[in-house]
């Protein structure tokens, strides 16, 4: 009968899992938000010390809706950038996902596990690099950082030194992983984080602003680390960023939340086929000329023989947009598509306004 | 079950073996720190030698049931701080938001906290005491008990730290209160309590728990009292279970931050 109730056990047990992590056309849901939300009750105070000893005897609260009924899924082994402006309320995404903080309303799980009631078990499967927060102790060398985490995780010691053998050598810390943590540069101490949110092989990577700081060399090299996990291991990741590097390099897939609400889910190819309507035209002319005064082209710079133009393609088509420029007058010329950062700057400013309003 | 009990005795006492690292990083410091609290320990002891030249009790304790008291305080004072340094700064760490980095590993999140810091010090407080419990004249089945209760006087004093640092998570700037009691309940527990009568007395053994800590000890080991053990033992549980709660209750409230954060 023992053996019985287990089969049924371990059948329906199947059944729930299955529900809860696979879309409906079979493929494994790594994360799955229905309407999240998060408020935070703030306290008021008016200005000055009359505000102050107002606060004391009257103390009023603001209620701050950080996060409006958020709803989307990720599935396993696909690179999402969580992006928005200060506030937005990503930040505070990330940690209901990661069992930092308790959601006020919705639901969500990460690898089918409720963070806000399983927090430990989902601490096993997944992974947090925040670029402003350190989780190494910075008076102990990474290695013995890295032992640390191998106790967190229950790793035995023997798998822990193998690991860390591996994941030095691949992330290149060899020269310092005796050294303090103190001691190291940004960019050292970013990568032996990321080192020890890798050691027990989460399936889903969590990463804040993680190249917050760093200079362009270590940001390609901690990207393309990034991405190698992601290719070999199949780790979801996670990615929220104000570098629209990051975000272009790493991601494939693009969300964009503001004032608590998503304003676009999108596939990064698809966002820059929809928005790169617009062309930048540089040109560089023999002498000055006049420049065409026609819809759809708009001068956004002028200095001497130099113009900045930018070419709205919906309304006029590129080639009509050069063919009113005077040819033989061009000693130079440019042409190049709207830097990501622009488009996604017109959407934080478009929608916000709409969500404002 | 058996083993993520170990593991997680594994990591605390990781995590206190590297705080007592970081402290021994600066030899030199540490040495003054440890020899500098035992000498201002033993100062104060002095002033109790002259009291006693001019009086044979005070209060129904004599010089021998003084050293106890002290030696009880001190070294209860020096375990909890060596052992859980941060519980005394909980309210800190509540309002500034930086409880995040324990909440994402797999372990326990109020022992990660309570043991992720020393106060070096403490070590002396601690050899301080033990020292004065073995030169106060105890039997050996005395000293025995006296060990006990520094577990369990540690025990109590940090779980009434770590439940007014929680009212934290309630509260703004209660980090003064905490600070205040727990200070307030050390100070009372270095002198005798029979100078305390009526509503004082009962704040000692009903608010401050200083009768836990060190009163009831104290009497138990002038004369053995059996139900008086079976409730300093007690009550150290049930306020550890009653503080624990308290914290993961209040954890449900804790808003995290965006302030830049290390782990020193």
């Amino acid at each position: 009968m023992g053996i019985h109730l287990g089969v049924w056990n371990m059948a329906v047990l199947f059944y729930i899992i299955r529900k809860l992590v696979l879309r409906e056309d079979g493929v494994m849901q790594a994360i799955h938000v229905e309407e999240l939300e998060k408020t935070f009750r703030v306290r008021r105070k008016e200005k000055g010390m009359r505000g102050s000893v107002q606060a004391i005897l009257r103390p009023q609260t603001e209620e701050i809706r950080a996060v409006k009924g958020v709803s989307f899924g990720v599935d396993a082994g696909e690179m999402l950038a969580f992006i928005g402006p200060n506030g937005a309320g990503k930040s505070t995404t990330i940690k209901m996902l990661t069992g930092i903080l308790y959601p006020d309303g919705g639901r969500a799980t990460v690898l089918g596990i409720d963070p806000a009631k399983r927090r430990r078990q989902l601490a096993y499967q997944i992974g947090t690099v925040f670029g402003q927060k350190e989780q190494l102790w910075t008076h102990l060398t990474p290695y013995d950082n890295f032992r640390f985490f191998g106790a967190i995780y229950d790793i035995p010691e023997k798998e822990t030194e193998r690991r860390i053998g591996e994941l030095a050598e691949r992330f290149e810390l060899g020269e310092f992983i005796n050294t303090p943590v103190r001691n190291l540069s940004l960019g050292q101490r970013i990568r032996c984080e990321i080192v020890a949110s890798l050691l027990h092989k989460p399936q889903v990577l969590f990463l804040d602003e993680p190249t917050i700081g760093l200079d362009p060399v270590v940001k390609e090299s901690v990207r393309s680390l990034i991405r190698q996990m992601n290719r070999e291991f199949n780790t979801t990741i996670f990615l929220t960023s104000h570098d629209v590097g990051d975000i272009e390099k790493i991601c494939k897939r693009i969300i964009i939340v503001n004032a608590g609400q998503i304003v676009l889910d999108d596939s990064m190819e698809h966002l820059k086929y929809h928005y790169l309507h617009k062309k930048i035209v540089e040109v560089k002319m023999q002498e000055e000329t006049a420049l065409p005064q026609v819809e759809g082209i708009t001068i956004l710079k002028r200095k001497g023989t130099h113009a900045r133009l930018e070419v709205d393609t919906g309304r006029i088509e590129i080639g009509d947009a050069l063919r009113r420029i005077n040819a033989s007058d061009v000693e130079d010329i440019n042409i190049s598509n709207v830097p990501l950062e622009n488009i996604i700057m017109d959407i934080y400013k478009a929608e916000g306004r709409d969500t404002a309003s | 079950m058996l083993t993520a009990v170990k593991n997680q005795v594994r990591v605390c006492a990781l995590s206190i073996k590297y705080n007592i690292m970081r402290e021994m990083l600066n030899q030199v410091t540490f040495l003054m720190n440890v020899t500098f609290m035992i000498l201002n320990n033993a100062s104060i002891l002095i002033q109790w030698f002259i009291l006693f030249r001019l009086r044979e009790e005070i209060g129904g304790y004599t010089m021998r049931e003084i050293m106890v008291l002290w030696g009880l305080t001190a070294a209860s004072f020096g375990l909890s701080h060596i052992l859980f340094a941060r519980v005394y700064s909980l309210p800190e760490l509540i309002v500034s938001g930086k409880l995040d980095s324990y909440l994402v590993q797999p372990k326990s999140v109020l022992l990660g906290v309570m043991t992720s810091s020393t106060d070096v010090s403490a070590i002396g407080d601690l050899l301080y005491g033990v020292i004065l419990l073995m030169v106060a004249g105890l039997s050996v089945r005395g000293f025995l008990f006296s060990l006990l209760f520094v577990v369990t006087g540690a025990v109590t004093l940090t779980a009434f730290a770590l439940l007014l640092g929680s009212l934290a998570f309630w509260f703004v700037r209660v980090e003064m209160l905490s600070g205040q009691m727990v200070m307030g309940l050390v100070s009372f527990a270095t002198y005798p309590d029979g100078i305390f009568r009526g509503i004082s007395r009962f704040l000692l053994y009903f608010i401050l728990p200083v009768g836990m800590v060190v009163y009831h000890p104290v009497h138990i080991l002038v004369r053995f009292d059996g139900g008086m053990l079976f409730t300093v033992l007690v009550y150290a549980c049930l306020l550890s279970a009653a503080a624990a709660a308290v914290f993961y209750r209040g954890l449900r409230r804790y808003a995290s931050s965006s302030l830049m954060e290390a782990r020193m």
